[in-house]
């Protein structure tokens, strides 16, 4: 079965997307505000984040936060509080500035100068699947020397071409590959 | 007839029974033959443990025994052949070029014994082989033991050993050499000569590649040495700084063609995953805080022994090797490690021995390790019975094995050993910073992010403190009075407690922190300095 799943999780089978546990992954090392931006602490310290300089407020106004200065200033002397759209807005615009901002560096170690990071990839789940239909999918290992597609749209957070980044990343581990596509975790440093 | 023959058979058979060089040496030949335990047992047809007995303390016996100390004569022999071999390749090209050169055409093969003295001192003459023997036997100038073979016959190496015969002295051995200490004095003399031909310098590497785990971690020091031209502080602090990768590295390079892979980043489970930045997680470790609430009457004299390299002897435990896989409501397995909901049984004797689980405030279930759990179920087994078996409600485990840092471990431990016989401060602090902080940056740390295994790191916390446990029921077992566990290492005793541990400072082995008096009528003891 070299080639991609048509109609996954017929049999039972659980995972997700390689592409998603990888993004997952890259949020995790990315790191970032912890609070939620429902809590005042958490929206007033993303608001700080992206007023820091005109650049990133630039940049955050380009990811969708389209809101007067006025409102932003009112925001920030805490004399107003933003909607809920408005939350989600600033999460959002977070997310994405931060994802630029950090993904330079991230892709450095990364690369590490061309040796690149060694990647676990962790199987799909089997444990629902009838006892026939099983088949012994196993824990695989690869490094992964060039990441500059896989980051490049993780940070424009493209999932499209980040999926296919990924697939034709997992193409190098042989003609199983496509038993990859669905996993329950992937696992590297940076 | 055939009735006498087969008495003659048994007559035959009994006879002297072959020496055996005593349990550690027996141990010490094999590690450093590289062989396993199940190499050799297969070899011998014994099981593994049955070996591991004979390395620590019984005795083979019958025809075993004979095959066994052929296997440990052989061992000998070659290994001392190589090291010597290695030693020679190392320092002849330098400095002995000059005496080699002046003394080989001498060194023809060995055929009268006045050849044979000299030939001691330059026996890389190629053409014969010296063989190191387990149980020396007699040489064959001067009559004493000794430890090697050259070319068949036993025979010392050094014309000092024989001086005796070569001053012209009767052949009777003199009443000042015991022949009991002599069954280990040929490892135990050659042994630190050649050792400080090896700390000499790093020329030496310019001729040898790096072999294996031990290696790695000398070149690190002696790089270090030589970066900071010698100086010990700077060149300490420089390799405790990157103590972490280079433990990572050292893993890597024991995990060379082994069975099972190192999973760095697995999926982990809810529990184990810190619930705040600074909080901790759900797992509990067991850690040891006990003091005896009554001392026996009467003033006693307690010592506060120190368990050496607790962690590093920790680093052998049933460590899951793949994801943690969820499951309720089944028996314990053997075969399985990882994390358990139980509900700890009662623990009655608090008096005299501290309740395996710690010093638990909360009543209920709780999340324990694998290292706990076993400690409890042996606890509450036939041969102890000390509590009732513990209730398990839920699991997260995986395929356990044992073996998976042991040679990890067996690495550090070697160059432990080292570094503490040569006093070698510099390698000693650097094991020490390799596998503490391998051990506390193994979980969710950012200063190691290759390993993600927050349940490695409390298992191996945990065999630390079931570990101290073991130790206290020993003590306890043996009649001393436990009167304080706490932590990872600190014991304290009343009584004679030399006749339970060996002092000293191998991981088997305790060491002495401090002494004091406890009084009679006080509850508490804490730590009156005398």
């Amino acid at each position: 079965m070299p080639q991609k799943n048509i109609d996954f999780g017929r049999f039972g089978a659980r995972g997700i997307k390689g592409s998603d546990a990888v993004a997952r992954k890259l949020d995790e090392l990315a790191g970032g505000i912890a609070t939620p931006v429902t809590a005042k602490r958490g929206w007033m310290a993303r608001l700080h984040y992206l007023t820091k300089s005109t650049q990133t407020l630039k940049a955050a106004q380009d990811a969708g936060l389209t809101v007067t200065h006025r409102t932003l200033k009112a925001w920030l002397e805490g004399k107003r509080r933003p909607s809920k759209t408005s939350l989600e807005r600033i999460d959002q615009a977070y997310r994405t500035v931060r994802r630029h901002n950090v993904a330079r560096h991230l892709l450095r170690r990364l690369n590490r100068d061309g040796r690149g990071t060694r990647v676990e990839i962790h199987p799909l789940n089997q444990s629902q699947v009838p006892q026939q239909l099983q088949r012994v999918v196993e824990y695989r290992t690869m490094n992964v020397r060039r990441w500059d597609r896989i980051v490049g749209s993780w940070a424009a957070g493209d999932h499209q071409s980040l999926d296919a980044a990924w697939q034709d990343t997992i193409v190098d581990l042989g003609s199983q590959w496509g038993q990859y596509e669905y996993v329950t975790n992937v696992g590297f440093a940076a | 007839m055939s009735d006498f023959d087969a008495i003659d058979s048994l007559l035959d058979a009994v006879g002297p029974e072959a020496e055996l060089p005593p349990c550690p040496v027996r141990r010490e030949l094999r590690e450093r033959a590289r062989l396993s335990k199940a190499q050799v047992a297969r070899a011998l047809g014994v099981s593994p443990s049955t070996l591991g007995g004979w390395e620590s303390g019984r005795d083979p016996a019958g025809e075993v025994r004979t095959k066994y100390a052929y296997l440990l004569d052989g061992l000998n022999a070659k290994l001392a052949t190589e090291t010597e071999s290695a030693t020679e390749t190392e320092a002849a090209p330098a400095a002995e070029q000059p005496v080699t050169s002046g003394t080989a055409p001498t060194a023809t093969p060995l055929s009268s014994p006045d050849l044979g003295q000299d030939e001691g001192i330059d026996r890389d003459g190629d053409g014969d082989d010296v063989e190191l023997l387990a149980a020396p036997e007699p040489c064959v100038l001067c009559g004493h033991p000794a430890g090697q073979r050259v070319a068949g016959f036993a025979q010392h190496l050094t014309p000092a050993d024989c001086r005796p015969t070569a001053a012209g002295a009767p052949a009777a051995p003199p009443a000042g050499q015991p022949t009991a200490h002599t069954s280990k004095t040929p490892l135990r003399t050659t042994r630190p000569a050649r050792e400080a031909q090896r700390s000499k310098g790093p020329a030496r590497h310019a001729f040898q590649e790096t072999s294996g785990p031990v290696g790695l971690i000398r070149e690190a020091v002696q790089g270090a040495l030589a970066e900071h031209r010698g100086d010990v502080d700077a060149a300490t602090a420089a390799l405790v700084r990157r103590a972490i990768p280079d433990a990572m590295r050292l893993l890597d390079e024991t995990r060379k063609g082994a069975r099972y892979d190192v999973i760095a980043h697995p999926w982990i489970p809810d529990i184990l995953k810190k619930q705040t930045a600074r909080g901790a997680d759900q797992i509990w470790e067991a850690r040891p805080k006990w003091t005896r609430h009554e001392l026996p009457p009467g003033r006693h004299q307690v010592t506060a022994l120190d368990i050496n390299g607790a962690y590093l002897s920790a680093l052998k435990t049933h460590l899951p090797l793949g994801r943690l896989e969820h499951s309720t409501g089944l028996a314990h397995d053997r075969r399985r490690s990882g994390v358990h909901l139980i509900t700890p049984p009662e623990w009655e004797h608090e008096a005299v021995l501290p309740n395996p689980i710690g010093q638990r405030d909360e009543p209920g279930p709780l999340w324990v390790t694998e290292p706990t759990l076993r400690l409890l179920l042996r606890l509450s087994g036939p041969r102890h019975q000390l509590c009732e078996p513990p209730q398990i409600h839920e699991s997260y485990t995986s395929g356990a094995t044992e073996n998976l840092l042991e040679k990890f471990r067996i690495a550090l431990k070697d160059a432990r050993d080292t570094a503490i016989e040569q006093g070698d401060t510099v390698t000693l602090e650097y094991v020490k910073a390799m596998y503490s902080k391998f051990v506390s940056t193994m979980g969710e740390s950012n200063y190691n992010r290759e390993l993600y295994r927050p349940d490695w790191m409390h298992l191996i916390r945990s065999q630390a403190f079931a570990n101290l446990w073991l130790k206290a029921l020993k003590a306890h077992d043996e009649g001393l009075a436990v009167v304080r566990a706490m932590g990872t290492d600190e014991l304290h005793v009343i009584g004679d407690w030399r006749r339970v541990f060996a002092e000293g400072r191998a991981v088997t082995e305790v060491k002495v922190k401090d002494t004091y008096t406890a009084g009679t009528d006080t509850a508490e003891h804490t730590g009156e300095g005398e």
